[in-house]
C-alpha cells in the first residue's frame, strides 16, 4: 500500500527534486522486497511453518479431545481441521500435496498446471500450423505460377489465333473449371485487359462473357462479404458490365472506407450518362486518398472530363477542394470567377485550395483579389498567396511584395515573396538588387539564397 | 473492515504474482487486438493501388531527416538507398552532426556536393549550422546535406526540420535501410484524413543482421546468425506485431521508432520539436504532440503501419547491446516522468489511462520488480528453504507461457509477411524462442536496472554504437564492437 501511496505522489504533479525522487524510488523498491518476503512463491512454506506449530499443538488436543489456539495466528483449530491436518502431514511426500495443501491452493496449482498444459499444446499445434502453412504456400504458388503460364499461353491463342477459336474455348473452359481456376484465369484475363485496347480489348471482352466470368463477377458485387464485392466492382468496371449499378451506387453510402471508394471508382468507369453524379450525395468527407484515385482513373483511362465548376456549390466541402483540384489540374481556366469566390469561403482549407488553383490557372485577373485577401488570412494561406503570387509575376504586385519582405518577420513569407519579384524578370531582379544594398543584413541572406539557382 | 484488510494483504502478499499476471492478460489482450488489426488490414491493403500515390499530382511532398554521426562506412550506400525511394515529390536531408570521421568527405566526392547561399529559419532551437551543401549534379538534385555543430540525434533532427519546406517530415536513421514503398505507405494515412489530424505515422522496423545487401538495398533476406540478433528479431516481432499495433487500434500509442517516423511538421515545429534533454527523444516527441493537440482541444490520431517498411542493423555483442537497452531504458524513464501530469488523466482519453499507465508498470516497472523479484528468490533459496516443487510450478507456468507468446508472435509473422523464407530460418527462430527465457531475458533486466540506475543518477550519454556499414556484400554480424 506504502508503494502505492509512493507512485501516486510521484504523480501529484509536485515538482520533486532528484535527491527526493532517489529516495522515494529506493524507499518503494524496499517495499516491493519486502512485501515479497511473504510472496506467492513461498505460500506453502508460511502454511507449513503453521501447520508445523499447530500440529505440536494439536497433539495435545487430540489427547484432550478440546479446541486449542495457536499463539499468534488468534485462528481456533477445531477437531475437524485437526483431522485434515493428520491426513496430510502423512501424505506429504506426495507432490502435489506438499505444494499447497489449502482449497484455494490446490485450485491455483491446477490452474497453473492446466496453463502449462495449454501452453505446451498451444506450441506444438501453432508449430505444426506453422509448417502446414509454410508447405500450402509453397504449394499453392507452384500451382498458381503453373496456371498462369497456361491460361497465358492459352488467352494469347484466343486472342491471336481466331481459326481455333472454339477449340482453344473449349480448352481454357476444362482448364478452368473450379472456382479456383476460375479466379485465377479473372485476374490474368485483368492484368491483360490493362495492356490491351482496340480488337484485342474487344476480344478478350467476348471471352469474358462466353465464359460466363461476367456472372461471376456479378454474383461477387452482390455478395454479402466487402472483400469479395470490391473484387466483383473492379472485375465489372475493367469489363464495363453495368448490370449491377444499383448495388453500386448503394455501397457509395458505405461505411467501410474502401468499398465506399470502390464504388466510386467503379461509378467513374460506369456511369453511362453521368460519371461524377455521386459526387452530388456525398455525405461523408471525401479524403484526399479518395480524391487521388478518382483522378488517376480519369487519366490513366482518357475518360472525358467534366467541368468541375457544377461541384463548386456543393454543401460538402471536401467535395468542393475536389473541384477545386480538378480545375487546377484540367486548366478549366473559364471557372476562376467562381473559384475566386471560394476566397471568402468560411473554411480554411477551402480558402487555401482556392488561392492555389488561381495560382495554378495563372489568372493575373485575379492578382487584386489575392492581394485584398492577404492581410487577413492565417499564415498558410497567407504563404498560398505569395505563393500563388508568384506564378503569374506581373509588376503591379511588385510593392505588395516589397512590403512583404520588409514587414513580415516569416523567413517563408519573405522567401517565397523575393522569389516572386525574381520571376518577373529584369525588373524584379533590379529591385531585389536595390533591396540587396538595404543595411538590413538578412535582405542579402534572403536574395542570395533566391538568386542561387543550385537551390 | 476486516474483510478489505484481509484482501489487501492478500494482494501484497501476492504482489508480484498479480503483477505476473497482469502482465500475461495485458499480453493476450494486445495479442488479440494486434490479431483483429493484422487481419484487416491486410486485407484492406491487398486492395491498394500504391502505384496511384506515386503518380499523382496531388501527393504531398514529403522531407526525409536523417542524422549521421560518424557513419563514413556507409553513408554513401545508404543516402543512395534513400534517393532511390518509390515517391515522385520527396527531398532526402542528410544532417551531418559534426562527425570526426570522414562522413562528410565521403558524401561531397560521391554526391558532388557544394555549399549554397541556403536560408533558413532556427525555428526551433539547435547548434550552430555551419552549411548547407547541394550536388551539382541535377540527378540529386532533391538532396540537401547539412553540416552542424554536433548537438546529438534529436539536434540534428531539429536542425533538419528547421531547413526542410514540406508539410510532412520523415525522421530516419542514415543506417537503416528503408522499403522502397515506405514513403507511399506512410503517407496513405495523412491522405485518408477526415475528422481527426494524422499527426504521425510508425511503421514496423525490421533486423537486418546478415541479410544480403547491395547498392544500399536488400537483396536476401536471412534470419541473423548470431543468437544476441536472432533473439531480438523475436523481441522486434512480439514489440511490433503484437504491441504498436494494437496499441495504435486502442489511441493509446505512445513510441513511433526512432529508425522510421512521419510527422506533420507543424506540429512537430509547434511542439517544439525534438528534445535534447532525453535520450528517449522519438518517444518524448510522441507523448508531447500528443500532449499537445489535447491541451489545445484538437482532434488527433497516431497511425502505425503494420507493414515491414525500415531494416536496421542492431547491436550483437552484449557491450553494445547493454548500452541501447540501458539508453532506452533512461529514455523511457525521462518521458514517463516528464509527463507525469498524462498518468491516469481521464483528459488524456485511452492515452493517459491505458497507454501510459501500460508504459509505466509494464515497460518501465516491470523489469525492475521481475529483478528484485528473482534475486530475492535466489537468496532465499540460499539462505532458506523454498518450497520448490511450487516454485517449479510457478516458473514452468512462466516459461512455458512466455515460450508460447513468441511462437504466438512467429505464428503472426508467418501469417502476415512471411520475409524469412526458409524453413529452417523459422525453426531456428522457434527454437531461440526455448532459450531466450534463460540466457536473454535475465540479461535486459540487468540493463534495465542499470538504466535505471544511470536515470537516477543523472547519466545522460546516448553510449557508442559501432556500425558495419552496409556497404558489404553480405552484413554479417558476427562481431560488432
Amino acid at each position: 500500500m506504502a508503494l502505492f501511496f509512493n507512485i501516486s505522489f510521484f504523480f501529484s504533479g509536485n515538482k520533486v527534486s532528484l535527491p527526493k525522487k532517489k529516495i522515494i524510488l529506493l524507499t518503494a523498491l524496499f517495499l516491493v522486497v519486502q512485501n515479497s518476503s511473504a510472496c506467492f512463491l513461498f505460500p506453502a512454506e508460511e502454511e507449513r511453518m503453521h501447520l508445523i506449530e499447530a500440529e505440536s499443538l494439536l497433539t495435545a488436543a487430540y489427547i484432550e479431545d478440546v479446541s486449542v489456539e495457536p499463539e499468534d495466528s488468534g485462528k481456533v483449530i477445531s477437531k475437524a481441521d485437526s483431522d485434515t491436518l493428520a491426513y496430510e502431514s502423512v501424505a506429504e511426500d506426495t507432490f502435489l500435496k506438499d505444494l499447497d495443501t489449502r482449497r484455494e491452493g490446490a485450485l491455483l496449482i491446477k490452474v497453473l498446471i492446466a496453463f502449462i498444459i495449454y501452453s505446451i499444446f498451444s506450441m506444438l499445434v501453432l508449430l505444426v500450423v506453422i509448417l502446414l502453412h509454410r508447405n500450402k504456400l509453397e504449394l499453392v504458388e507452384k500451382i498458381s505460377q503453373e496456371l498462369k503460364e497456361k491460361y497465358q499461353g492459352l488467352l494469347m491463342d484466343y486472342l491471336f489465333d481466331e481459326e481455333h477459336e472454339p477449340e482453344i474455348l473449349e480448352r481454357i473452359n476444362k482448364a478452368a473449371g473450379d472456382k479456383f481456376k476460375r479466379e485465377i484465369l479473372m485476374n490474368q484475363m485483368q492484368d491483360l485487359m490493362v495492356n490491351l485496347s482496340g480488337d484485342a480489348a474487344d476480344r478478350l471482352s467476348e471471352l469474358y462473357y462466353k465464359l460466363d466470368l461476367d456472372r461471376d463477377s456479378e454474383e461477387k458485387a452482390l455478395g454479402p462479404k466487402w472483400h469479395i464485392k470490391v473484387k466483383g466492382f473492379r472485375e465489372l468496371a475493367l469489363m464495363n458490365v453495368t448490370r449491377v449499378n444499383d448495388e453500386i451506387i448503394r455501397c457509395l453510402h458505405s461505411k467501410n472506407s474502401i468499398l465506399r471508394m470502390e464504388a466510386q471508382l467503379a461509378l467513374v468507369r460506369l456511369g453511362e450518362e453521368d460519371r461524377f453524379a455521386f459526387l452530388d450525395h456525398l455525405e461523408r468527407p471525401f479524403t484526399l486518398w479518395e480524391q487521388l484515385n478518382v483522378h488517376q482513373t480519369i487519366v490513366s483511362h482518357n475518360l472525358e472530363i467534366p467541368s468541375f465548376e457544377r461541384w463548386l456549390n456543393s454543401d460538402n466541402p471536401t467535395v468542393v477542394i475536389f473541384s477545386l483540384r480538378m480545375i487546377s489540374l484540367f486548366s478549366q481556366t473559364g471557372s476562376w470567377k467562381k473559384v475566386a469566390e471560394h476566397l471568402d469561403s468560411p473554411f480554411e482549407k477551402v480558402r487555401e485550395e482556392a488561392v492555389h488553383t488561381l495560382g495554378e490557372l495563372r489568372v493575373k485577373e485575379a492578382l487584386p483579389n489575392l492581394k485584398q485577401h492577404y492581410k487577413d488570412e492565417i499564415y498558410e494561406n497567407s504563404l498560398e498567396i505569395v505563393k500563388a503570387i508568384r506564378k503569374m509575376p506581373d509588376e503591379s504586385v511588385l510593392n505588395f511584395l516589397k512590403l512583404v519582405i520588409d514587414k513580415e518577420d516569416d523567413i517563408q513569407l519573405q522567401i517565397e515573396a523575393a522569389k516572386a519579384i525574381y520571376e518577373m524578370g529584369d525588373p524584379g531582379i533590379k529591385a531585389l538588387q536595390k533591396i540587396m544594398k538595404s543595411e538590413y543584413k538578412n535582405y542579402q541572406i534572403i536574395i542570395k539564397h533566391v538568386l542561387d539557382r543550385r537551390i | 473492515m476486516e474483510f478489505l484488510i484481509d484482501i489487501l494483504r492478500w494482494v501484497l502478499n501476492n504482489f508480484l504474482f498479480i503483477i505476473t499476471i497482469a502482465i500475461f492478460s495485458a499480453y493476450v489482450l494486445l495479442a488479440a487486438f494486434s490479431a483483429m488489426t493484422l487481419r484487416k488490414y491486410l486485407r484492406k491493403n491487398s486492395y491498394v493501388d500504391y502505384n496511384s500515390i506515386i503518380l499523382s499530382p496531388l501527393a504531398p511532398s514529403i522531407s526525409l531527416i536523417a542524422p549521421a554521426y560518424n557513419e563514413g562506412k556507409s553513408i554513401v550506400e545508404n543516402v543512395r538507398a534513400l534517393l532511390s525511394l518509390y515517391y515522385n515529390n520527396f527531398e532526402v536531408i542528410v544532417v551531418n552532426d559534426g562527425s570526426t570521421d570522414n562522413s562528410m568527405k565521403e558524401c561531397i566526392e560521391a554526391y558532388n556536393l557544394e555549399k549554397v547561399n541556403y536560408y533558413f529559419d532556427y525555428r526551433i532551437p539547435c547548434e550552430k549550422i555551419r552549411g548547407v551543401y547541394k550536388s551539382k549534379n541535377r540527378s540529386f538534385y532533391n538532396l540537401t546535406f547539412i553540416d552542424k555543430v554536433n548537438g546529438g540525434k534529436a539536434d540534428a533532427l531539429n536542425a533538419g526540420i528547421n531547413v526542410s519546406r514540406n508539410k510532412l517530415i520523415v525522421s530516419i536513421d542514415a543506417d537503416s535501410i528503408m522499403e522502397p514503398d515506405a514513403l507511399q505507405k506512410m503517407a496513405k494515412p495523412f491522405l485518408e484524413e477526415t475528422g481527426k489530424k494524422v499527426i504521425g505515422t510508425g511503421g514496423v522496423v525490421r533486423i537486418i543482421n546478415s541479410c544480403e545487401i547491395k547498392s544500399g538495398k536488400i537483396r536476401k533476406i536471412h534470419l541473423p546468425k548470431n543468437f544476441l540478433a536472432r533473439v531480438q528479431v523475436l523481441e522486434y516481432t512480439r514489440a511490433f506485431l503484437m504491441g504498436r499495433i494494437a496499441w495504435a487500434r486502442l489511441d493509446g500509442l505512445l513510441l513511433i521508432s526512432g529508425a522510421l517516423g512521419m510527422f506533420d511538421k507543424e506540429t512537430v515545429i509547434k511542439c517544439g520539436g525534438y528534445s535534447t534533454k532525453t535520450v528517449g527523444e522519438d518517444m518524448e516527441l510522441v507523448v508531447r504532440m500528443r500532449r499537445y493537440m489535447v491541451e489545445s482541444g484538437q482532434k488527433y490520431v497516431v497511425t502505425y503501419i503494420p507493414d515491414p517498411l525500415c531494416w536496421t542493423e542492431v547491436p550483437s555483442s552484449l557491450k553494445i547491446l547493454g548500452r541501447q537497452r540501458n539508453r532506452w531504458t533512461r529514455g523511457t524513464a525521462e518521458t514517463l516522468f516528464s509527463h507525469k501530469k498524462i498518468f491516469l488523466n481521464p483528459k488524456y482519453k485511452s492515452f493517459g489511462i491505458f497507454g501510459y499507465t501500460y508504459w509505466f508498470f509494464f515497460e518501465w516497472l516491470t523489469p525492475i520488480f521481475e529483478f528484485f523479484g528473482i534475486s530475492f528468490f535466489i537468496l532465499y533459496a540460499i539462505f532458506s528453504t523454498p518450497n520448490w516443487p511450487f516454485a517449479i510450478l510457478l516458473f514452468s507456468f512462466v516459461y512455458t507461457f512466455a515460450v508460447s507468446l513468441t511462437v504466438w508472435a512467429v505464428l503472426f509473422e508467418e501469417l502476415t509477411y512471411h520475409k524469412y523464407e526458409k524453413k529452417r530460418d523459422v525453426l531456428r527462430l522457434i527454437g531461440t524462442a526455448f532459450l531466450e527465457p534463460f540466457l536473454y531475458h535475465p540479461l535486459t533486466l540487468v540493463w534495465a536496472v542499470k538504466g535505471n540506475w544511470s536515470f537516477l543518477t543523472g547519466q545522460k550519454s546516448w553510449g557508442k554504437m559501432d556500425r558495419k556499414g552496409f556497404g558489404t556484400k553480405k552484413n554479417s554480424d558476427s562481431s560488432a564492437t
